[in-house]
Order: structure tokens, then sequence, then C-alpha cells
């Protein structure tokens, strides 16, 4: 059970500082709270009281979604579930909707923010792998004397280990600035214990452009999360990929790159087969929206893997 | 504690009244509001029977903290029919039984309502989908997405409205039809009160201490300093059992809170009543207790032998129960078989996840009656058993069975039901207390695990001469059902199958793990999966077609079980009939399946599945281009 004396909801990053300065030291930040809430129960962190609770999520600037030409820049509380009900956001970044469908249920993802998924630094976190493959830059504020100070740290690097980062005591997430990837086919692949609301044992993040015939790889990104500490770019397949022609030998090679990538401490066999399955899976998936044509991926390699 | 001034507007009235900034918006609205309609299954986001409208997006009220709703409109299960008349989806839920224990209902009701708000037009995988929040531990689901197409084809016109009606012949003939529920409209609507939603005026909230440790004498309690909180009406122990501490199905070895020593990690030791919950948890945080641990055994088999950890004094060897069943002569069969086949079969612990955690209510009533309130499965034996530990002539116990949110044999232990008798004697005031899901899980019984060596000798044309059941089950720290189950395990393990010579031992074993109690099937699904599983090895040995296997072996009208009951008449060549034929099986030995499968790819062979449905006009572009 959480308890606090005080949940303060502040409607300006002013007040957000102001209201953080007032109880240092006795504060915790809050936003969607489906983390917080179910870690302070038996089992994970008990009963846990916090003086005081900020709760971000209604900060105008952390709530703004710009999509520009080259980037788009995310409010850190936009929840999740905006990825489905913004198709300017979707096509900006079309692995979020699918990655969206699987993040929890529909419920969750009204309040789930993607600043919590990053902060909470999850390893098996949905949203972080798919904001890697857009070279996130994770944006910080915090205030010094009188004077906002802002910050930026790719978040590759932001994210240091299982729950942790680089964020500093007195900072706050604003936002996401991210490579917009108009043009290019997404796709999300996750499986877990059951189908809905569930954490992750393998999830992979793809984004793939095609030129005009659809049948050379123009650009990839790839990321991965759960097998590894920390979400993981998978810059050597998008290397490979790159300029090629789209080929089922294609896919099936680069999903056999000897990459050490499962690190996990169990059933490393099983997420091994995963990670190749999701491979070829997700290129064809994120390919065939990319529009590939039908000689490139012919239907006998989509029944093998889809 | 600072409140804050609340303002919002519920189910369509506007509202403002003080909130405490703890306060989740579930226990606002239940608390605060008596809107008990929406549960709490879990409290961690996985259940979805908390789920309420904020502005009008479906949410989890246990994971919203009551501030995130200052200013918002909040709709309950209660906003859909506010004045009694169901709408369609309720309706739909009540013609399709879509309700058992009705426990998740609430929250399936308002997940259907979300998504076909979202899709009026949603198929049943979309559904599904959306209801992928939501789950139920009693339907199987597909009850619940029958009744949201129902609704879904009534409210776009393909069906009348008369397709939501009662139906069903009204001759009185209920066997072989389809009947309504008479308790669904209650469930539907979030009016029917369990155990967990019921309050009495001057109620105290109750708290359990649980212990630590697998197995450890109690060297000491000191209850002052929680006893000293304000706040705090009463706190018990052992020391305020007055009668007979022991409660359980058969052997009455448990005592109501550890007596002298715990048994495994969750037991009770100490139960507080306080006028509050949170004060309630923060004086279990003031009792000290003093642990000497013990040596503990986790292992049935190693239990079994000498020298092992002693659970209970009065059974040195561990031995729950064994129940030994011996006909004919297992070793002259096994000689003259043809072929004799040894195989190992081990199940895991389950927990019965029924959705509603324990909960009940207790008070003394005005003729001194000690009265308890709680979804028992079992409220006549409590009764009897209660009366005993409080030292009270039966006439002066009342047990009333609540509402039972799911159950599946998990409800049938007085697990809890004593602490709350004693804390309302002591008080003289109602108590309640409602289990969290993680105490729920660590506190009450699983189904036994089991390990089973199993030799069976059968003639080369399939007939059974003789079989050999030995069964070790892990009956955690305490009797509960061990007995019975046991007892059911050997009756009906070798199955419903003629056996000329059979020798079976079911042994339920102490050791210091969470107790193994009563779970549906209760000890018959443990030894059968090893009987099943292993007629289909035997089958493949011999080349047969498992069902004929068993058709060979049936037990027919008129045939004597295992333990000399006469059978008057034997369903079960009706049952494999019925089964092979739903089950599209294509005959022969188990071993000539495997990739020369040819049921695969057929209509009534269901897809994995996948999620996405909602991206179906995408999918549709991508098959028009
Ligand atoms: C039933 C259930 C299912 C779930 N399923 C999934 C799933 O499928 N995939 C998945 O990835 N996750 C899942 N989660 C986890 C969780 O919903 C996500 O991680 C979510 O994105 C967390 O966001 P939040 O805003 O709710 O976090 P909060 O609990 O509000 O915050 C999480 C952490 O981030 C910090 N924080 C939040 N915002 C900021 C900010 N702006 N600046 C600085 N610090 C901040 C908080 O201090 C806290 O430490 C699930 C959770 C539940 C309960
Ligand atoms: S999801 Fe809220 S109680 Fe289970
Ligand atoms: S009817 Fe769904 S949990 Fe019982």
């Amino acid at each position: 059970m959480l308890t606090c004396d005080e949940y303060i909801t502040p409607v300006s990053l002013a007040e957000a500082f102001a209201a953080m300065a007032r109880h240092q030291g006795r504060y915790r930040i809050v936003a969607g709270c489906t983390d917080t809430l179910p870690w302070a129960r038996e089992g994970r962190a008990g009963d846990v009281a916090v003086p005081v609770l900020i709760d971000v999520a209604r900060i105008p600037e952390l709530n703004e979604c710009q999509v520009g030409d080259g980037r788009v820049r995310l409010g850190a509380a936009t929840p999740v579930q905006r990825f489905l009900d913004n198709p300017a956001l979707g096509r900006a970044m079309p692995a979020l909707p699918r990655c969206a469908v699987w993040f929890a249920d529909d419920q969750i993802r009204a309040q789930a923010t993607i600043g919590g998924n990053v902060v909470n630094a999850s390893p098996a976190a949905d949203v972080t792998p798919c904001l890697v493959a857009h070279d996130a830059i994770v944006e910080l504020a915090s205030r010094q004397g009188d004077k906002v100070h802002k910050r930026s740290v790719k978040l590759a690097d932001f994210i240091v280990g299982p729950g942790q980062t680089k964020l500093r005591d007195g900072e706050l997430v604003t936002g996401f600035d991210c490579d917009a990837l108009p043009g290019f086919g997404g796709s999300f692949e996750k499986v877990g214990h059951r189908r809905s609301l569930v954490i992750s044992v393998v999830c992979l993040a793809v984004a793939v452009r095609l030129d005009r015939d659809g049948s050379t790889v123009e650009d990839a990104r790839l990321a991965i999360a759960g097998v590894c500490p920390v979400p993981r770019r998978l810059r050597e397949i998008e290397e490979r990929l790159r300029g090629q022609r789209l080929t089922g030998a294609l896919l099936e090679q680069v999903a056999d790159l000897p990459l050490d990538l499962v690190q996990s401490r169990s059933r490393q066999d099983y997420r091994r087969d995963v990670v190749r399955g999701f491979l070829v899976r997700g290129l064809i998936a994120a390919a065939k929206r990319a529009g590939a044509s039908p000689e490139a991926l012919p239907p006998a390699l989509e029944a093998a893997y889809v | 504690m600072s409140e804050f001034r609340l303002e919002a507007v519920v189910n369509g009235r506007k509202i403002r009244r003080t909130a405490k900034p703890s306060q989740r918006l579930l226990d606002f609205l239940r608390d605060d509001l008596n809107l008990t309609g929406n549960k709490e299954g879990c409290g961690a986001g996985e259940c979805g029977t908390c789920s309420v409208f904020v502005d009008g997006v479906l949410m989890k009220s246990c994971l919203l903290p009551v501030a995130k709703a200052q200013g918002a409109r909040i709709d309950s299960i209660e906003s859909l029919a506010p004045t009694g008349e169901l709408t369609v989806l309720q309706k739909a839920f009540h013609k399709a039984g879509a309700s058992q224990c009705g426990y998740c209902i609430p929250g399936m009701v308002m997940a259907a309502t979300a998504a076909l708000r979202a899709n009026p037009f949603a198929d049943r995988e979309e559904i599904k989908e959306r209801l992928g929040g939501n789950i139920c531990r009693c339907t199987g689901y597909q009850k619940i997405f029958d009744a949201v197409e129902l609704a879904r084809d009534v409210q776009n016109g393909r069906l009348p409205a008369t397709a939501l009606l009662e139906t069903d012949t009204t001759d009185g003939e209920v066997i072989g039809r389809n009947v309504r529920r008479i308790d669904a409209p209650g469930k539907v609507s979030g009016r029917l009160k369990y155990a967990g939603d019921m309050t009495m005026p001057g109620m105290l909230h109750v708290q359990v201490l649980r212990s630590p440790h697998p197995h450890a004498r109690i060297v000491s309690i000191d209850t002052s300093a929680a006893e000293a909180m304000e706040g705090v009406e009463a706190v018990i122990t052992s020391k305020d059992v007055p009668g007979q501490d022991g409660f359980g199905v058969f052997v009455h070895d448990q005592p109501v809170m550890a007596r002298d020593k715990v048994r495994y990690v969750g037991e009770a030791v100490a139960a507080v009543a306080a006028e509050d919950l949170a004060t309630a948890r923060r004086a279990l945080g003031a009792i000290k207790v003093v642990y000497a641990p013990l040596p503990a055994v986790f292992d049935p088999v190693e239990a079994m032998r000498v020298g092992a950890p002693v659970v209970h004094d009065y059974a040195p060897d561990n031995i729950t129960k064994h129940i030994p069943i011996r006909v004919g002569d297992v070793d002259a069969g096994f000689a003259a078989s043809d072929l004799v086949v040894e195989e190992h079969y081990s199940t895991q612990a389950i927990e019965h996840a029924y959705l509603e955690p324990e909960a009940g209510l207790a008070y003394v009533d005005h003729d001194d009656v000690v009265t308890v309130v709680s979804p028992s499965q079992n409220i006549t034996h409590h009764r009897h058993m209660l009366a005993r530990i409080v030292a009270r002539p039966v006439s002066k116990v009342r047990f009333i069975m609540s509402p039972v949110g799911g159950g599946f044999g998990g409800k049938e232990d007085m697990i809890y039901q004593g602490m709350l008798a004693l804390l309302a004697m002591k008080t003289m005031r109602p108590v309640r207390l409602v289990f969290t899901r993680e105490e729920s899980i660590v506190a009450t019984a699983k189904r036994h695990p089991s390990r089973t060596t199993l030799r069976m000798g059968v003639m080369a044309d399939g007939r059974i001469r003789a079989v050999s059941l030995r069964m070790i089950c892990d009956g955690g720290a305490y009797g509960l059902s061990t007995e019975g189950v046991m007892r059911k395990a050997a009756i009906l393990g070798a199955g419903p199958y003629v056996i000329p010579n059979l020798r079976v031992d079911t042994y339920g074993i102490y050791t210091n793990n969470t107790p193994s109690g009563a779970f549906r099937s209760f000890g018959a699904l443990q030894t059968q999966f090893a009987t099943e599983s292993h007629l289909d090895i035997v089958a493949e040995r011999l080349g047969l077609d498992p069902f004929e296997i068993r058709r060979i072996n049936a037990m027919r009208d008129g045939a004597s079980t295992h333990t000399r009951q006469t059978l008057g008449s034997v369903s079960l060549l009706r049952a494999l009939d019925a089964a092979e034929q739903a089950s599209g099986w294509e005959p022969g030995a188990p071993n000539v399946r495997g990739l020369a499968r040819g049921d695969l790819g057929h209509d009534d062979v269901r897809p994995p599945v996948s999620l996405g449905t909602r991206f179906a006009p995408d999918s549709k572009q991508e098959a028009a281009e």
C-alpha cells in the first residue's frame, strides 16, 4: 500500500519545480502511477509511506506532442494510447502503434506514460526499445536557483541498467526528441506468458524503408528488449540490410547473425529461438507495410514465420 | 495527513467531498460513496473488476490515486442501470449465462461497454482483445464473448430485442434446457454484495500478522505497543482462544493463529482490529515476535525419511494420511502380462485464484450469538468447529454464507473466520477482514503437488492385467482437506477401467510448504493425469489407438469399482464417443501423428491468437494492394 501525506498535482513546470523545492528529499514523482502503485505492494516494496507525491501528468509541457518534418517531440507524460489515437504520430513512428496494442491493455494504456516507462527502466519495457530505434534524446529539466536548467542525454545512454537511469535528483524528464520515420513500415513483436497484460520475455521494434518499387532496403531500424539489461539497438543488422535487395534469404541471413544478444539468466535457448523468429517475422511485417513487392516476399516465407 | 476537497461528477451527480491523498479512486468509490459494484480483485491492475469510466475512458480504479479524479466525470457500474432497468449489454450477459460467481462481471460489463462504444461492429477477435484487461476465473470467457456479440447484434439491429428475452420453456422442465440464472441481474448490475462489500456501523478493520519463517518456535509475542496505538481496539494471539484451538476439514491440526510454533511462511500469528485499515496495518508493524528458526522440510519425499524435521508432534513420520487399496495379486498380474510399462508423473501446486479474495465480517449479536458472514464453502462444519474453538454452544454460533466470488475448493478451509470471531468477541464490535490478493496467495491452500509412480501390465490385445500406483503428495503444513483428497485420489486414480489386480497407495505428507487443500476434482486430477497419460504411452507401445485401449478396458453398466461399489450405469463409452467426435480425432496409434497431422488449417481449428485486430483496415489495405 502506498501512502502519502500530500498529493500534489502541479499544472505547470514552474509549479512542479516549486513543489519539488519545497519538499526536497521528501517527495516522489509519479505520472500514470501504473508502475508505482503495484510496486508498493506485498512481495515487492511492501507498504511504502512517501510524505509527498508529485503528479506530473497534468503539466501541459509534458503532454504536448509535435510531429515535425524530420523530428517528433513527445512530452514525457504522453500516454501510450496516444500512438493509437493520433494517426500523424503513428505515421511518423510506425512501430509504436503496434507496440501500443501489445502494451498492457486498453485501460492501462490510457494512463501509462512513456516517461514513466523510460524512467522505470525495466529491461522488459516495451516503449523504450521503440524510442531507442528512433534515436530518442531525453530532455531533462531541473531548477537551479531561479532558472530552469535543461540538458539532454541520448536515451541509449540514459538507461544504465535495470531500474537505473542518469536522472539526477531534482530533475524531471520533460520529453523525448526523436527521429521521425515517415514512409517506414513498422512492426512490433512481443511474447510473454499470455497476450494481454504481460511483461515481455522478448520484444522487438522494427522500422523499415524500401525503395520505390519495394525491392531494396533503404533504411532499417531495429531495437530489442527483454533479453539484456538495457534495450539494445541492432546496428549490425541495420548495416547488413541497408542497400540490399529484399529477399527471404537476406532476412534469414541477418536473423542468423551471431549476436550475443541474449544475456537473460533464464531460458536462454528459448529466447534465442524467439529472437531469430522475431527478426524474420518482424522484418517481413515491417517490409510489407513499407510496400514490399510480392516477389520480394514470397508467400512461402511468410507462411513459415508469420 | 492533509485531506483535500474533491470535486467530481460521479454517476451523473456532482460531488464535493473531502478525500484522503492516499486513497485510490476505488477506495473512494467503495468506502466513501458506498458504490461497491466495482470490486477489488488484485489491487495491481491485473484483473479489471475495478474498471470505471474516467471522462468516458475506461480505467482501472485501483491504479488511480483519487486526486487524479479531480474535476473528472466518473462512471461506475452503478451508472449503467441507475433505475434498475438493465442495459442491452447487461441483459445479454444475463441471457447468455455469462455470469457465474459474478465477481468479475461488473468489470467485464464495463469493458464490454467500452469495447462496443469504441467499435459497435467489433468482431469476436476484437472483443477478446478489448476485454484483454479483465480476468474471469469461472466462465472460460466464451459465454462472455457470446454475450457481447449478442448485445452488439441487438444494438445494430441485426437481431431483434426479443433475442435478449427469456425464451426458455416455462413448463417447468429444466434438465437439458438452457435456463437463465436467476441471480444474474444482481451480478451484471453490481448490486450483489459480497462479504468485502458489506459494512456495519461501528465496524473495525482487521489485519493479520503472518509468519516470515517456514518453521520456527515462537519465543515470545509482545503486543503491548500495538495495543497502545491510537485507533487500535484489540490485538489477539493464540492466547485469546478460549476453547479447543484447532480446525481442519478432517484432522483439526491447525490453530486459529500459530500456537508455540509456525509451520509455513504466511501462517497467521496475530491479528489486529482497528478503526481504519491503515492503522491496523501500522499496528502489525508494532507487534514484536521473537522466533527461533527450526530446521524445515520442503520436499515430501525427504519428509518421509527417518530423521526429517517433524512438522507436527502427533505425526512423527510426517504422514498426514495414507490410503491403500488392494485388489487381487498385483505381482502375479505383472508376471502374466505381455508388456509392463513404468513411468513417473508429477503435478505442481496450483493457486485457485478465485477472483474474490477472502473476506469476512463478524459480530456478536443482541442474543450473544457469535456471527460470521463469509464466503465459506462449508458453513455447517465451520459452525461446529468454531463453537468448540470459542467454547460456546453451537446455538450461540452462526455462520452466514455470503455470495462466493469463486471458490473452487479454496474456500472450504476456516482459515480466517476464527480470528474474526475472536476479535468480535473481544471488542464487541463488528469486525471485517478483506484479504489482499497477495495475502490470499500466500496464506491459503493450493492444489496438492504430486509425484506418482505408475506401473501397468497389459496383454498384447490391450487388456490391463495389473496396475500399481503410488502417489506422494505435498500436503504442506496443515491437514486441511488432505485426507479426503488422498482418498479420492486413491478411489478414482486408476480410472474407470477394469483392472483385475490393483495396488494403490496415496500419501499426503506434512512439509513446511503452504498447506495444500481442496481444489476442483479433489485429488482425482493428480492420479488420473498419471493414469490417462500412461494409457496413451501404453497404447503407443502396443500400436493401439488411445480411444481403443480405453474402450477395451472401460467399465460397463453393472461394473464394480476398485473399491467395490456397483455401478448401475456407466457413461464412459458414450463420453469417449463424444470426445472422439468433437476432437476431430484421426484414428491410429499416437505415434502416427506428429507432422502428419491432417486436422490443422480447417475451419474449426482456431488460429493462434495475435493482437492487432483493430488494425483491420490496414490489412484490408494490404490485401487490396
Ligand atoms: C497490469 C500492468 C500491465 C503492464 N503492462 C506493461 C506492458 O505491456 N509493457 C510495458 O512496457 N509496461 C507495462 N506495465 C508497466 C507500466 O505500465 C509502464 O512502465 C508505464 O509506462 C509506466 O508509466 P507511468 O506513467 O504509469 O509510471 P509511474 O508509476 O507514474 O512512474 C514510473 C517511474 O517513473 C518516474 N517518472 C515518471 N514520469 C517521470 C518524469 N516525467 N520525470 C521523471 N521521472 C518520472 C516515477 O518517479 C517512477 O519512478 C504494466 C503495468 C501494469 C500494472
Ligand atoms: S485491476 Fe483493479 S482490482 Fe484488479
Ligand atoms: S464469473 Fe468471472 S470470476 Fe467468477
